[in-house]
């Protein structure tokens, strides 16, 4: 049997396949589409021809992210939030404390024994997402992916004093006028959002295992700033973005394996295999 | 004199007696020294004085340390209090809407400031909210005023964010709202914000509005229409704080001789 979770984040869309003992077939990361457009489906197509599946195959589709989209082809959608704590702590058992940066949120999670106890969010203010660090790498002419390489270099990083992303960008190309060394400024960019998020999380008692996911955990300078926060060792899974889709998969299985188990029929819903739509 | 560096533009004044013989502004830039000399050349140039004439020299604003011929810095709030006082000496609450912040401030007798409360260092509840915006829609920062007084249907905006603004801007030109409803509802979310200060402030009338805001009639209309008020608004909006500044230098600095 086959269970796939489908995680419909503002800018990517993630799609993990897994069978009845939890392995992973595939995973596919791909664009979710413009405002209205939402091509999960595409994704979700993409992961299928990975796994040499075919649509019918999957006995359960879950689906999480945006909690505005409507998916046709998932059978149930679960909060991002139970998604990204069951997938870290199938990743890492012992995880107490789970970190998500994405494109346009930050989450902070408290798990304990797999269960989501306690949560902190920032979906409000760019400072302390993605979009941080997008916006201020394109104001200095450089690729979001290589941020963390350049920052390796800092000897002597700056203080970026504004909380608020355009005021930081402002801050940062005065910097760059005054003849500041590039590395130290993202530096700088780093330990700004690095402290910013954990200042969020500490409202949960921070304790170990403390997991970092979601595309910025890919910049080993925010990691690295995060750990330096903390004071704590910082886990990071080799693919920082699919612990939600990993959690809805295994969620749609545990959803699955419950009922047969039972005797009960399985909640589904009718499903094609379509684009996703905004609900207004 | 009074000179009030800005974050975005620095503003001077001369002034006699409390009356204005001169004033100039110019772009801050990143060098505020620079932004200072300048202001002073131009200014003294205006008022065809010279260094010598002028008794004494207040700095205020964020940049006020770069003020290097000031005697010396008073504090933004208590400038703009004894300004808008000398203008309009009935007022008693002033809401400033700056490129960094915005503050409301209630005065009392002689520009006495009585409390003040500011916006948190966020573009969403200043000035730079609106210069974004016009940004994205590329169009001039005066000419957005008066566009979005013409519309009928201010767009409601579902983010507090400058930066996740601009991009639900950008979606709501794709999903073909005009720019003037986009405008007005730019002008609407962000006089909410400085309402929501005003409000926890307790308000008084008369009210006045001050700094570069006070240049942007759709934001005005707004923020009368939101608190249900008449906004007074000075000749000069943004030259309020530097023209108290130069009040105060005439009161610490008596007069030279000759």
């Amino acid at each position: 049997m086959y269970f796939a979770g489908v995680d419909i984040g503002s800018t990517m869309t993630k799609v993990v396949i897994v069978d009845e003992d939890g392995e992973v077939c595939s995973r596919i990361v791909g664009p979710t589409g413009a405002e209205h457009r939402r091509l999960a489906n595409r994704v979700m197509e993409e992961a299928l021809k990975q796994a040499n599946l075919p649509f019918n195959q999957i006995s359960y589709v879950v689906a999480t992210g945006y909690g505005r989209v409507n998916v046709p082809f998932a059978d149930r959608q679960i909060t991002e939030l139970s998604c990204h704590a069951k997938g870290v702590s199938s990743l890492f058992p012992n995880v107490r404390i789970a970190i998500d940066i994405g494109g346009q949120d930050a989450k902070g999670m408290k798990i304990i024994n797999g269960n989501l106890v306690d949560f902190v969010m920032n979906d409000k203010c760019a400072a302390g997402t993605g979009r941080f660090l997008e916006v201020i790498s394109d104001a200095l002419g450089i690729k979001v992916e290589d941020l963390g390489s350049i920052s390796l270099k800092s000897t002597d990083k700056v203080k970026i004093s504004s909380v608020c992303t355009i005021f930081a960008q402002q801050e940062v190309v005065s910097y760059l006028s005054e003849g500041t060394p590039l590395e130290d400024i993202v530096a700088g960019l780093h330990e700004a959002i690095a402290g910013r998020v954990v200042r969020m999380v500490k409202r949960l008692k921070i304790e170990p295992d403390v997991v970092l996911t979601g595309g910025v955990a890919k910049n080993i300078g925010v990691v690295r700033a995060v750990r330096e926060h903390i004071g704590l060792e910082v886990l990071v899974p080799d693919d920082p973005l699919l612990s939600g889709a990993l959690g809805a998969a295994i969620l749609g299985k545990e959803t699955v394996l419950k009922a047969l188990a039972k005797g009960e029929p399985i909640p589904k819903k009718e499903r094609r295999l379509e684009e996703a739509t905004f609900f207004t | 004199m009074g000179i009030d560096i800005g974050s975005a533009t620095s503003k001077g004044v001369i002034a006699k007696d409390g009356d204005l013989v001169a004033h100039h502004l110019l772009p801050s830039g990143t060098n505020y020294k620079m932004a200072a000399e300048k202001l002073r050349e131009e200014l003294l140039s205006k008022a065809s004085l010279s260094q010598e004439e002028i008794a004494c020299t207040i700095a205020t604003g964020r940049g006020a340390n770069n003020v290097l011929f000031a005697e010396q810095q008073v504090a933004d709030i208590i400038c703009c209090a004894r300004g808008i006082s000398k203008i309009f000496p009935s007022v008693r609450t002033v809401i400033d809407v700056e490129d960094q912040s915005s503050q409301v401030i209630r005065i009392g007798e002689e520009g006495r400031v009585v409390n003040f409360t500011t916006s948190e260092k966020c573009a969403a509840g200043s000035g730079r909210f609106l210069q974004v915006i016009a940004n994205v829609l590329r169009i001039d920062l005066k000419d957005i005023g008066p566009l979005s007084l013409k519309s009928e249907n201010p767009v409601t905006f579902t983010t507090g964010c400058a930066v996740f603004g601009e991009t639900e801007v950008i979606s709501r030109i794709a999903e073909g709202n005009s720019k003037e409803d986009i405008l007005a509802g730019v002008h609407k979310a962000l006089a909410e914000k400085i309402c929501a200060l005003a409000e926890r402030l307790g308000l008084e009338e008369e009210y006045v509005i001050s700094g570069g805001g006070g240049l942007d009639i759709g934001l005005i209309r707004a923020i009368e229409k939101k608190l249900d008020i008449q906004l007074l608004v000075p000749d000069y909006p943004q030259l309020v704080t530097a023209l108290g500044a130069a009040i105060i230098a005439a009161e610490k600095c008596p007069p030279k001789e000759g």
